[in-house]
């Protein structure tokens, strides 16, 4: 078997060999990642109206859905309209204080079965084995929304304690809560926001997934055809709450 | 045809293909909507041309200084709690996967689309130590349960109808099914959803690897790429050694063009970026998180001729503008990447012999160069190819002998005058409509082309002419 050392040797070998080769450096990477994503926060801070509305615009092209509510409470019979229509009650979500507040009474109230994730790991198995199967058979997966990219009609999701990858790909219906310290324009400030979070590095508990979802699930693997959820959810819908979590 | 049989030559395989009235159908119809949908998305993109430029050179930075990205990867996956192995050959690579699946107890292994292990062959050594090798993409499913071979590197099925995938169902799953997409779709996802629980082991590529942070990216339509990197207790990436970028913020340069370039996107629905293992108060995640370092003939360019094509984002743009792509699709070209990009790659992985017809097979008219987001000058390593393959003397020695009695020929000004009197003569009984149609000893080339035919007077002869009259 090749070692590293090996193999690392070898490509040193092969770039001995190079000559004339052009100039080129990286991309040009913020000095100071944490006061560049606040810098972009504080700019936003006034624009973001304008960030919403091309996030609304370009989360439509992709097939997403979008709704405005002004208090997380009314976000609950905005996701229980969207369980009604499509017949569907079985709703499983992130932790409460992933979300921001806790959903389930009012969800219940509404006719809803749901279940919130728990805080953390679980160390039993069979209880493992039970909660995958309770998402499995979820119709719908609340989340929260860690960044909503304008530019895309991206959402950005950190798993971690609290967050299971799963509540976002296996049930049919994905619905997102997300306020305005969420957006950011375009790519370029995500990848800000994603350095600083990296600078953050090990004062945070954060999980090892970053998902980008841009839209449903999607194929056009058979004859061109768009098909939606063929693998993910069939529907995304983006629920933006007015009044920032916990200000 | 179907499949990419190689004991049959280049030639008969592109002519199968070019017969095939389906296949020639299918190629026009997706390879024109794809350009169609990329010039879209980059007419609504000023700031694109710039990102390409950066892009270019990014990936040129990263291969200047390859050693150190790829030992900060290495560094950060393992201290993130992952474990890297180093592959020089397929052979090795399969090795490495084999083992890390019999340690994982596996009998099922789902996969998201990975053209890396399409190049190692991994299903069929999977099968041989009885492991169930799954493609989750779709297109890759249809294709794997049709015993075949991706016939494009984004769109792996376009070559076949959806009737056919309905009968490719009902023989392969026991199920009737109507020869709609929906249907069709429904079928897989519910096929694929028990696979994706069940199995022990996932097993991906890597569109990019971020050395300053660890971090695998993968980047998917149909989420199969999360389904892969979340359900499986294991979870083995493949990535070839140039995958590489230093940093996020050139990742985030690569995202923006990447789906733009392969099917007019804006983004991919899915970018999945994975740090190691399942941490600590995750409730789900791969216990063991697996990368496999690949070279496969990679490292030996970054030195050598094909050194470019290392910065290949594999988008499948240049498959769709290029000529001869859209007359014989992929799996003419008979190996694992297909069109322009695809002969060079081919080349890397296999040697210049692999190539001596697909060196060829271009009209070197360019428009893959300026397709290709990161401005691959595909062209010339094209020229150089050949080159390569007529000194070494792999091509066959009657193309050799023709080109250096042509090269003679254009270095002796006073023969070339007289060939173009003899030509002019001997033409005749030849030509038709003004070109050559058919040519003895060359029926071959001309089976296919016209030769234009001899001029009656050439440009040199118009040329003295003027020398000869007066100046006004």
């Amino acid at each position: 078997m090749t070692t590293r050392a090996e193999f690392i040797a070898r490509i040193r070998a092969e770039m001995g060999k190079t000559r004339g080769l052009p100039p080129a450096a990286p991309a040009r990477r913020p000095e100071r990642p944490r006061a560049a994503a606040e810098a972009i926060r504080r700019e936003l801070a006034e624009r973001w109206p304008e960030a919403l509305e091309r996030f609304r615009r370009e989360l439509e092209q992709v097939g997403g859905v979008f709704y405005r509510v002004p208090t997380l409470a009314e976000a609950a019979p905005v996701v229980a309209g969207i369980a009604r229509d499509r017949g569907a009650r079985r709703l499983v979500g992130w932790h409460a204080a992933e979300i921001g507040g806790d959903l389930v009474p009012a969800l219940a109230a509404l006719g809803l079965e749901a279940v919130s994730m728990p805080p953390g790991e679980v160390a039993s198995a069979a209880e493992r084995r039970r909660l995958r199967e309770l998402v499995a058979a979820a119709e719908l997966g609340l989340t929260g929304a860690d960044l909503a990219i304008a530019e895309t009609g991206t959402l950005v999701l950190r798993t971690g304690p609290g967050r299971p990858r799963s509540t976002s790909l296996l049930p049919s219906y994905h619905i997102a809560l997300f306020d305005r310290t969420a957006l950011v324009e375009s790519l370029a400030q995500a990848g800000v926001v994603l350095e600083s979070w990296h600078a953050d590095g090990q004062s945070r508990r954060d999980g090892a997934v970053i998902s980008f979802i841009t839209g449903p699930s999607r194929t056009a693997d058979i004859e061109l055809t768009l098909t939606r959820g063929v693998h993910g959810p069939k529907e995304v819908h983006a629920i933006f709450v007015e009044a920032p979590a916990g200000g | 045809m179907s499949q990419a049989d190689r004991s049959i030559p280049f030639r008969q395989r592109a002519d199968r293909a070019m017969q095939d009235v389906f296949l020639q159908e299918a190629l026009t119809i997706a390879t024109t909507k794809f350009i169609g949908l990329r010039r879209e998305a980059f007419a609504g993109f000023p700031e694109g041309e710039g990102l390409r430029d950066a892009a270019r050179e990014i990936k040129e930075a990263t291969l200047q200084h390859l050693d150190r990205y790829l030992e900060q990867l290495v560094e950060n996956v393992e201290r993130l709690g992952g474990r890297v192995h180093y592959a020089t050959t397929p052979e090795e690579a399969r090795a490495i996967i084999l083992d890390i699946a019999r340690q994982a107890g596996a009998r099922i292994a789902v996969k998201s689309k990975s053209m890396a292990t399409e190049e190692i062959h991994l299903n069929e050594a999977l099968e041989a130590a009885g492991i169930t090798p799954v493609e989750t993409d779709l297109g890759e499913y249809i294709i794997q349960l049709a015993h075949e071979r991706p016939s494009h590197i984004i769109a792996p099925a376009i070559h076949k109808t959806k009737g056919q995938i309905a009968d490719l169902f009902t023989k392969e799953l026991g199920r009737t099914v109507a020869a709609d997409p929906e249907a069709l779709t429904k079928l897989a996802r519910g096929e694929l959803r028990a696979k994706f629980l069940e199995a022990d082991l996932g097993i991906t590529g890597a569109n990019f690897a971020v050395a300053d942070t660890g971090t695998v990216v993968l980047v998917t339509n149909e989420g199969n790429g999360r389904m892969v990197t979340s359900l499986p207790r294991v979870h083995v990436a493949v990535m070839g050694v140039e995958k590489v970028v230093p940093s996020l913020t050139d990742l985030m340069v690569f995202l923006a063009i990447l789906a733009k370039s392969a099917t007019g996107q804006k983004l991919s629905v899915y970018t999945t970026l994975v740090q190691g293992p399942r941490r600590a108060g995750e409730l789900e995640g791969p216990e063991e998180f697996h990368l496999v370092l690949l070279d496969n003939g990679r490292i030996a360019q970054l030195a050598g001729p094909l050194r470019e094509a290392l910065y290949c984002l594999r988008c499948g743009a240049c498959l769709n503008v290029c000529p001869v792509y859209r007359q014989i699709g992929g799996h003419a070209y008979g190996h694992t990447y297909p069109g322009p990009i695809g002969i060079l790659l081919t080349a890397m992985l296999n040697g210049p012999g692999a190539v001596k017809d697909l060196a060829h097979a271009s009209s070197l008219c360019g428009a893959c160069a300026d397709a290709c987001p990161v401005r691959i000058d595909i062209p010339r390593m094209l020229i150089e190819l050949r080159r390569e393959v007529d000194e070494k003397r792999i091509a066959p020695w009657t193309e050799r002998i023709v080109f250096k009695a042509f090269g003679w020929l254009l270095t002796r000004p006073a023969l070339y005058r007289l060939a173009a009197s003899v030509g002019r003569l001997l033409q005749r009984p030849f030509v038709r409509d003004g070109a050559i149609r058919s040519l003895p000893l060359f029926g071959d080339w001309t089976r296919t082309r016209d030769l234009p035919m001899v001029a009656r007077r050439t440009f040199r002869e118009r040329w003295r002419n003027l020398e000869l009259e007066p100046r006004r």
